[in-house]
């Protein structure tokens, strides 16, 4: 009982400090993950085998961490395959930004529609949902969110619009695969999904709600899409090709990123875990980076790698005491033993919860309960997951602080001279949240039951 | 020190700061930056400046904001940095101004030609002050002061190690209730005057 009130504790704090933002989120979940380690597993459990399981080092000499011929990750703690996985991504899409892919393909899709600015608006919504099934949507938004601002200005119009309907869409996008968004990672790893898993279930709900997306944005924005009065000369228009900023390392990069795509699309047949593909992205991009390689190592995000790593230890501390199982419990008595209401609790409860809180470690503390409740209902895992994961990817969407591509986009648009309230936001925003959790719940329901 | 003359004034609500910076600026002949400088950044860039203004001087509010890779998507972080930014610029340029507010004092400090000021008044003063300006009443009057100066300090804190209004985080602090505007703005121009003598003694 003290192992789970000191757990909860230190999980309570540690989600309180990060909100709070007057620490810095990875000192915050390295402090609690030490915290767990020596009070909750050392002083009151008094148990070496914890600390083992929730440092997890011993998964880097299993074959299954490299090569995998099913199943997931059965131990809890840190879930180094999502880490290793996400570094190797970092390193390959720093080389891409690098060499100027991400301007140049912006600018080539706008020069394509001849810089019409309801095609623009449409072509870069899908253009922001592809990118981010394989690039995470930071990266998206922040080169997308850039590029509008550049051609609105050049066609004198409002880049708000354009820039909610891309953030809405790249976490859409992220939610159709394994490899978009942060909680399909660690959902995908530690529940033994692969690629094709995602895509032929979230994947199939996202695509069916991005045409309800692009209806929906349409009508939102129509009147701030019509073309401004005062002509706007043809020579102004950027040539995509001044974009690439370095000739070598654009067509490295491209290549490099099929490769990952088409690694990823098939790990499941090839049986290469993500964490053997992020590294092999990796490697490629390192050594065909030659000078450029310290640089881009230099530039790896490692606060982010690291608030993974204490996340990972503190949820295990809950895993590992019991307290998620009593979760998982209250779950399904407030479900009375419905599997649709099990279904609605999951994906409205972790929109909610992911609309106001950061929603990877939402997701990592969810991933226990959602395999207690399975064994406990009976309901499906699978179910259970695309739940989880659509609940957490796209509830963010909801609020300005719902997702870290929402952050960067409305920094990126209030840099602009274009900054954009709460009210604003959510207006747009929360009815098309809504609109893909219900289309998802439904087709959950028709589909699964 | 060099020709540069950077003013930097804080103040507390009702205590006369604008006006004693206006009579100071017009005494040095310099330009004067205050809500003007958002129309100034907004005439740069090409943007619009009423959607900025609102933003101005104001503190952002934790909860309802994050920061991601170094991109906070608070306005008022957004529009705060680019006034510090403005400044740094101008006063990269080698330009010389007076600035009120914005956190100044701490954004210019490493130039050897600023000087940071701060003003405060008795209550009765800016009670009086801002009873007249506003045409409102005594209760009225106290809760605005209340309010702005609120604003400010918690605007000021979120930007700058120094404290809003401590006298270590200025080079003086003057109580314009015991002097009157015209009296305070005199004794500035003294202490200003003394110190661009000394400074230019210091660099021969």
């Amino acid at each position: 009982m003290s192992a789970q009130i000191a757990a909860l504790v230190i999980f309570i704090v540690m989600f309180v400090l990060i909100v709070s933002e007057r620490i810095e989120r990875h000192i915050v979940t390295l402090g609690c993950a030490l915290l767990t380690l020596v009070v909750v597993f050392g002083l009151i459990m008094n148990s070496k085998e914890a600390v083992l399981e929730a440092l997890s080092l011993h998964s880097f000499t299993h074959t299954s961490f490299w090569y995998q011929a099913g199943g997931g990750s059965s131990s809890t703690g840190i879930n180094w395959e999502t880490i290793t996985f996400i570094a190797g991504m970092m390193i390959m899409v720093e080389g891409m930004g690098d060499s100027g892919f991400f301007r140049w393909l912006c600018m080539t899709i706008a020069k394509a529609v001849h810089y019409r600015t309801v095609p623009i608006f449409m072509t870069f919504m899908v253009m922001s949902a592809g990118l981010a099934m394989f690039i995470d949507s930071i990266t998206v938004i922040m080169f997308l969110a850039a590029v509008t601002v550049e051609l609105a200005r050049i066609l004198k119009l409002d880049p708000v619009p354009l820039i909610l309907s891309e953030i809405f869409c790249a976490n859409l996008g992220g939610s159709a695969t394994m490899c978009g968004d942060p909680p399909n990672i660690i959902i995908g790893t530690s529940l033994g999904y692969s690629f094709a898993d995602f895509i032929t279930n979230t994947g199939v709900m996202a695509g069916i709600s991005l045409i309800f997306v692009l209806i929906y944005f349409y009508f939102c924005f129509h009147k701030e899409l019509k073309p401004a009065s005062g002509a706007v000369r043809p020579d102004h228009y950027p040539d995509p090709k001044e974009a690439i900023v370095n000739r070598q390392a654009f067509v490295t990069s491209c290549v490099i990123f099929f490769f990952a795509v088409v690694l990823l699309v098939t790990h499941a047949q090839t049986h290469l875990t993500v964490s053997c593909i992020g590294v092999l992205a990796a490697l490629a991009t390192l050594l065909t980076a030659g000078k450029r390689a310290g640089s881009l190592l230099r530039r790896v995000d490692y606060k982010t790698l690291l608030f993974f790593v204490g996340l990972f230890v503190v949820v295990s501390g809950l895993e590992q005491t019991g307290v998620l199982e009593i979760l998982a419990g209250l779950i399904s008595k407030a479900s009375g033993g419905n599997p649709l209401m099990v279904i609605a609790i999951i994906i409205w409860g972790s929109a909610v919860a992911s609309a106001f809180i950061d929603n990877i470690p939402f997701a990592a503390t969810m991933i226990p309960v959602i395999r207690s409740l399975a064994e406990v209902q009976g309901i499906h895992m699978d179910t259970l997951a695309w739940a989880l994961a659509m609940g957490t990817d796209i509830g963010g969407n909801a609020t300005p602080i719902g997702a870290s591509a929402n952050v960067v986009g409305t920094s990126i648009a209030a840099k602009s001279g274009h900054p954009i309230s709460w009210g604003k936001y959510c207006k747009i925003m929360a009815p098309a949240t809504v609109i893909v959790i219900l289309i998802s719940m439904l087709f959950m329901f028709v589909r699964y039951f | 020190m060099s020709e540069q003359l950077i003013i930097t004034l804080g103040r507390e609500f009702g205590s006369g700061g604008h006006e004693i910076a206006r009579r100071l600026a017009e005494r040095f002949s310099l330009p004067l930056l205050e809500e003007n400088m958002l129309r100034h950044i907004a005439e740069e860039k090409g943007l619009n400046p009423e959607r900025m203004e609102r933003y101005d001087e104001s503190p952002r509010t934790r909860v309802f904001y994050r920061t991601v890779n170094g991109f906070s998507n608070a306005p008022e972080d957004v529009i705060a940095e680019m006034q510090f930014q403005y400044l740094r610029d101008r006063a990269a340029a080698g330009d010389s101004f007076l600035v009120v507010g914005r956190c100044a004092e701490e954004v210019l400090k490493d130039y050897p030609g600023r000087i940071s000021i701060f003003v405060l008044a008795d209550q009765w003063f800016k009670k009086e002050r801002t009873m007249a300006r506003g045409a409102i009443s005594e209760e009225e009057a106290l809760e605005l002061m209340v309010r702005r100066d609120k604003r400010r300090k918690h605007y000021h804190n979120q930007y700058c190690k120094g404290k809003w209004g401590d006298s270590r985080s200025y080079d003086l602090c003057i109580n314009s209730s015991k002097l009157g505007i015209q009296g305070t703005v005199e004794q500035l121009e003294l202490y200003i005057r003394a110190r661009i003598r000394t400074n230019r003694l210091q660099e021969v």
